[in-house]
């Protein structure tokens, strides 16, 4: 057994020693094993825990990976089995201070590397995953070995406690405040708020503080969003260039409905020529086919107008890039503008409007459109 | 999420819908008029799209049909019968409460610093007050801009802001695409 405390002391002083996302990662994996051993039946605890606590890191990658990690747990357990009665009771001891030890490890890299924002994130996800994972070991020390492990862990478990709370505690804060903010839609009752060392604490400022850091949140998302904004520090120009992108935006959206409006519709617009620009053109409308049925009333082409069937060249010039129902339909938004300009004669008298639609023959060779709101 | 491609689409069709309902039997309708009539259903349509989750597009709305708007008629064509109308989630009276609190709180606060400042002039001068009247001055300046801006206060004022410029890029990217098609169109 001292040599499988030896690897497993030298395991865990490389886990300790590897990056913040290893240990991240082992912590993670930590709590989900944990989460199992604490509703696994006891008998197994001592031994499922001296297990896990074996873990190098590659195994943990290994187990974030594949979902079977009850096969962990069964792996070890043969080999223990042999070793339970007589080796259990110094083995867990020492694989329990090696536990608490590489926590606390691991607590004091992520401690000291929270300097900058983003392994902020991940780094508060670690130390509550080790303050879990630390909590739950004592848990169930007391269950397997009341006596010995109990002093040692709990000791240790103070320890970084105390560290943590001395140490700049904005990561808690910072923790709450993540949460905080993503849970902003979700309402969350309370916000469970630890003051920073050096600030007031009193209810009202804590309040504030969390105000403030929403705010923050929605700013940095608001610079993301607007061009430009990413490398201005401040907030008044950041709400300059915000101010100003809105401004340009509606100046744009008033622009283009004269643009439309003017649109002086033509007498023989092709079909053919709308696909073989839209293509281009409209990179994000492959407008299926359901949303645009809505658009026809009806057309009113009869047989009887032969100007009508050259322009409707359905059946020669279907387009493979768009069915045969957004051919069909993608017509209507310039037909709804042609219709505001009467100084077209031929084309006025499609009367697209009108309420009652008949088909032609040209048209019955494409797919009947259903039309899914009805005006 | 919403997906911004399902905005474009249901926009899209929103807008045409309400350009068909406001077709207006005369046919010889001014290049004013056409304007107009273009950029308030697709105003309407952007809004109605939210389906009254976003107070902007419950403020625009209720602009549109508001008793003194020289185009309500037209606003209510195109959102159609009441019956249709999409019921909006949150009550309107809270605004109008809110928007009085806030306009006593603004009451009070001016009269406040008048004599603060009628009492100690360097106080001005202190740096965070100097940003606090900068940010507060733009955020007035933002809150004129987007629909029904004066009834949010700071964290709500920003949420909207960032869904009205997701909303107006989407009517954007839609008009300008329409308006390209039909140009290429009447080339050829």
């Amino acid at each position: 057994m001292e040599s499988k405390a030896g690897t497993t002391e030298t395991r865990s002083n490389i886990t300790a020693s590897d990056g913040d996302q290893v240990a991240a990662l082992e912590s993670l994996q930590f709590t989900d094993e944990f989460h199992r051993l604490i509703l696994a039946p006891p008998s197994d605890n001592a031994t499922s825990l001296a297990a896990l606590l074996e873990l190098p890191a590659s195994r943990a990658l290994e187990l974030l990976h594949s979902p079977a990690s009850a096969k962990l747990i069964a792996a070890p357990a043969p080999s223990f089995e042999a070793l339970k009665g007589n080796f259990l009771f110094p083995s867990n001891t020492s694989l329990i201070d090696q536990a608490a030890r590489s926590s606390v490890f691991a607590g004091g890299v992520n401690n000291t590397n929270n300097k900058s924002n983003a392994p902020e994130t991940t780094s508060n996800n670690s130390t509550l995953n080790l303050e879990k994972a630390v909590k739950s070991e004592p848990a169930e020390t007391e269950s397997s070995q009341p006596l010995v492990s109990d002093p040692a862990v709990e000791k240790r478990n103070f320890k970084r406690k105390d560290r943590e709370k001395k140490a700049k505690g904005s990561t808690k804060k910072s923790k709450t405040a993540v949460n905080d903010s993503s849970d902003g839609p979700e309402k969350l009752p309370y916000v469970h708020v630890r003051a920073r060392r050096g600030e007031a604490t009193d209810s009202h400022s804590l309040a504030e503080r969390a105000r403030r850091e929403k705010i923050n949140a929605r700013m940095k998302l608001l610079q993301e969003l607007v061009p430009g904004c990413n490398k201005i520090s401040g907030t008044a120009l950041v709400l300059d260039e915000i101010i100003n992108h809105v401004q340009s935006l509606q100046n744009q959206v008033e622009f283009l409905s004269m643009r439309l409006a003017a649109v002086n519709p033509r007498t023989d617009f092709n079909l053919n020529s709308i696909f073989t620009t839209e293509s281009g053109s409209l990179p994000d409308s492959n407008f299926p086919s359901m949303v645009m049925p809505l658009i026809w009333p009806g057309v009113q082409v009869n047989g009887n107008k032969q100007q009508h069937q050259q322009q409707w060249q359905f059946d020669a010039r279907q387009q493979p890039v768009w069915g045969r129902e957004v051919c069909n339909n993608y017509i209507t938004p310039e037909n709804s503008l042609l219709s505001y300009d009467s100084s077209v004669n031929s084309v006025a008298e499609l009367e697209l409007f009108s309420s009652n639609g008949q088909w032609t023959t040209n048209k019955q060779r494409c797919m009947p459109i259903k039309l899914k709101m009805e005006l | 999420m919403r997906s911004p491609f399902s905005l474009k689409q249901e926009f899209l069709k929103k807008w045409i819908l309400g350009l068909q309902r406001c077709r207006s039997s005369k046919k010889n309708m001014s290049i004013f008029e056409r304007k107009k009539v273009i950029k308030l259903s697709a105003d309407v349509a952007m809004a109605s799209a939210r389906k009254g989750t976003t107070c902007w597009s419950r403020a625009l709305i209720a602009d549109a049909v508001k008793e003194g708007n020289a185009d309500k008629h037209l606003a209510e064509k195109i959102l159609g019968p009441a019956s249709e109308r999409q019921p909006t989630k949150k009550v309107p009276v809270g605004a109008m409460a809110y928007n009085k609190r806030i306009r006593s709180k603004k009451i009070l606060k001016r009269s406040s610093v008048i004599r603060r400042t009628i009492k100690c002039a360097p106080q001005a001068a202190r740096p965070s007050s100097i940003v606090k009247t900068l940010v507060g001055k733009r955020r007035q300046i933002l809150r004129s801009l987007i629909p029904g801006g004066e009834f949010m206060n700071g964290v709500s004022l920003i949420e909207e802001t960032l869904d009205y410029i997701i909303s107006l890029r989407a009517q954007v990217d839609v008009m300008r695409s329409l308006a390209s098609a039909s140009k290429l169109v009447n080339l050829n």
